[in-house]
């Protein structure tokens, strides 16, 4: 489904992602975890071009990323994203968010979009919520609108990059409640994210980033008992301390 | 100051009072037309200015850099001395013979394209301060650039810079002062005039600047309307002024 | 146009031009720093709790900057001789309606400058039992001046630009000095496009400048 071959980028001399192959299999959920500055954001914007690379080749769904033919907004559309910082569009309405690329990419009527729309509201449990304004809702339920605005469009993955790091605690539930929901559907799930519990419950595999490069790349049972690395082995215990 | 001889009811006399009320008709008729070309042209060059283009970013940046490092009354000698000078000669004599309201329209094109620089400005100071996540947000679900500008950039930019457009317009409105170094009748001028005839120079000028208090007065307030009307539900709007 | 560009007309004039410049640059440095004067006092003024001053200056600064630059300068060309009851040189009329308009201008951008620093850094500084003078003295000043000094010098260019609406009273500035000699000789395309050249090399300069600055004391 999503397939990475050799993905290298630089900043000028600084090199951001060095050499990364990674394969994710349709239905199948991967978590990316790493220390700041390791590379994981960077690594899964250039899933859907969102970030340029220099060299290697990204396919998604058999379709190139890079190529200078490929029609970019349209591969987007088949690929939900969740970003750490929301990225609601303040002036519309929930509900708005939601419907706007409904209307203006897939083309549908109003009618039906609105349908959609209201589903997912409802499925998130913010049914109440629809004509509140981003700024009128927590960051949890900001998230949750965010994740319901990707849905919307009938992806056929999504990638979260740390969808959880700008909640206060007590909302990080909600928001991995519903990832797990997603999961457990059969979404083929790329995600960047420090929960480790989220990632033993439902990822399949667990790739490991460091310095922008893929370190490890393994079953979660695996990596969890015996990773290999030193710098993962470092990163878990650092992060599972508490 | 004491020996001052007011006398107010001269500005009600003939043709004071017209000279008065056809300055003002010129002053606000300028501003309003100068915006009308600022508006849209300086909206696209400050678009101009953010795109990834760099052509495009390059002609935005000179534009700007041109119109706002020359002082406005040599542009408006430019525009009315220099270039029907410089155009190819029929155009040149049709400009300097034919063309109807020459003052008039000469300064409403200078103001308009000086202006147009400072709303460009704006503009792009507007689409600058979002987030580029909102950008990466708008693209991710598959909009293409000019859908992102479209639907998620400029709606949030604009509603930011509502207070500096609105102080650009009252720029526009001040400086349309300018247009009597080339001849054109406005408020300024008018007020001027009166001064030179009636030597009633403190009822002339007081006059001509409670009008344009008044008009800065009431601009104000209606834009103060309109951040209110489009404010966006949940955040505290900036204020005007 | 006749007998194409004749560029020595510039050469011959240079020193009446040049006194021109004199003038636009004596002009602009009394003014930008009597405009700092009182725009400073004005700030702070407007900043203080003495009743009714805040809302005085206020009062003063909007109206100020409601008045176009050229009006202001034809109320202070006509009132100040009349206010002394003798004649004063155009030059000072002209200098103090710029000090006084300007004054408006630079106390918004002084006032927006330490009102910009955030109220947490003042909480910190009394927390750790500075006073409230050092607190603005050691906390408030440096960052709100850094924020400052690039608007203002840009605010110095802009006047720089300004000063040559005195052309409507006739005082002998730098374009004034252009347009008579355009006038005189029947040279406007020379004479006009090198004033907007010369402001052009000099503004775009100044303003790069007043950018290299900012960028290199950001917080």
């Amino acid at each position: 489904m999503i397939e990475l071959k050799n993905v290298s980028k630089w900043y000028g001399a600084f090199r951001v992602l060095d050499d990364c192959s990674l394969r994710i299999a349709k239905g199948e959920v991967v978590v990316i975890c790493g220390p700041s500055g390791s590379g994981k954001s960077t690594l899964i914007k250039c899933m859907n071009g969102l970030e340029p690379f220099t060299r290697g080749e990204v396919t998604i769904d058999g379709i190139s990323v890079g190529a200078r033919d490929t029609q970019l907004p349209k591969l987007r559309a088949r690929i939900g994203m969740v970003f750490q910082n929301f990225e609601l569009f303040p002036h519309m309405s929930a509900a708005a968010n939601i419907t706007l690329a409904q209307l203006k990419v897939l083309g549908r009527d109003r009618a039906t979009a609105q349908a959609k729309t209201d589903a997912l509201l409802a499925r998130m449990g913010l049914a109440d919520h629809a004509a509140k304004f981003p700024a009128q809702l927590s960051g949890g339920q900001q998230q949750r609108v965010a994740i319901a605005r990707a849905l919307a469009m009938d992806p056929i993955a999504m990638l979260f990059d740390e969808p959880t790091s700008a909640l206060d605690p007590e909302m990080i539930t909600e928001v991995l409640d519903v990832m797990v929901g997603l999961a457990e559907e059969g979404m083929t799930m790329a995600v960047v994210t420090h929960e480790m519990g989220f990632a033993r419950k439902v990822a399949d595999r667990v790739v490991f980033m460091d310095e922008g490069a893929i370190i490890e790349d393994a079953a979660t049972a695996a990596f969890f008992g015996t990773p290999r690395s030193e710098r993962a082995q470092h990163f878990l215990s650092k992060i599972l301390q508490h | 100051m004491g020996s001052y001889r007011w006398n107010w009811p001269i500005l009600l006399a003939d043709p004071y009072y017209g000279w008065i009320v056809s300055g003002f008709g010129n002053t606000c008729l300028i501003a309003v037309l100068a915006w009308i070309i600022a508006f849209p042209l300086g909206s696209a060059i400050g678009i101009a200015r953010t795109t990834e283009l760099r052509p495009l970013r390059f002609a935005g940046t000179a534009y700007v850099e041109v119109f706002r490092n020359i002082p406005l009354l040599a542009q408006m000698f430019l525009w009315y001395f220099v270039v029907p000078e410089l155009l190819p000669q029929d155009w040149g004599r049709w400009v300097k013979r034919d063309m109807p309201y020459p003052q008039f329209l000469t300064s409403v094109l200078c103001l308009g394209l000086y202006t147009a620089s400072r709303v460009a400005e704006q503009v792009r100071s507007g689409l600058e301060a979002i987030p580029r996540g909102q950008h990466h947000a708008g693209l991710a679900m598959g909009l293409t650039p000019a859908q992102v500008y479209r639907y998620v950039r400029l709606p949030v930019a604009f509603r930011i810079i509502i207070p500096s457009l609105t102080s650009d317009f009252l720029g526009v409105f001040k400086n349309s002062s300018l247009a009597l170094t080339i001849g054109v009748l406005e408020l300024t001028s008018q007020a001027r005039q009166i001064e030179e005839y009636t030597f009633a120079a403190f009822e002339a000028f007081a006059t001509a600047t409670l009008l344009y208090c008044a008009v800065t007065g009431i601009v104000i307030l209606a834009m103060r309307q309109v951040e209110r009307r489009t404010r966006i539900p949940g955040t505290i709007a900036i204020g005007t002024q | 146009m006749e007998g194409g560009f004749d560029f020595a007309i510039l050469i011959r004039n240079a020193p009446f031009l040049w006194g021109g410049m004199v003038l636009t640059l004596q002009l602009t440095g009394l003014a930008v720093a009597g405009g700092l004067a009182l725009g400073l006092v004005l700030a702070v003024l407007r900043l203080s709790r003495i009743p009714f001053v805040p809302a005085l200056v206020a009062g003063y600064v909007n109206f100020l900057r409601s008045m176009p630059l050229i009006l202001a300068i034809f109320w202070f060309y006509t009132l100040i001789p009349k206010l002394t009851g003798q004649s004063v040189s155009s030059f000072y009329s002209v200098l103090i309606a710029f000090i006084l308009f300007e004054a408006a201008y630079y106390s918004e951008i002084i006032r927006a400058g330490i009102s910009s620093v955030r109220r947490g850094q003042i909480a910190a500084a009394l927390a750790l039992g500075l006073s409230n003078a050092q607190a603005m003295r050691y906390v408030v000043l440096p960052q709100a001046i850094r924020t400052m000094i690039p608007v203002l010098l840009t605010q110095s260019i802009v006047m720089l630009q300004d000063t040559s609406l005195v052309y409507v009273v006739g005082l002998r500035d730098f374009l004034t000095t252009a347009d008579i000699v355009a006038g005189r000789d029947s040279r406007p395309v020379e004479l006009y496009m090198f004033v907007a050249l010369t402001f052009l090399v000099v503004c775009f300069s100044a303003s790069r400048l007043v950018n290299r600055l900012r960028r290199r004391y950001a917080l």
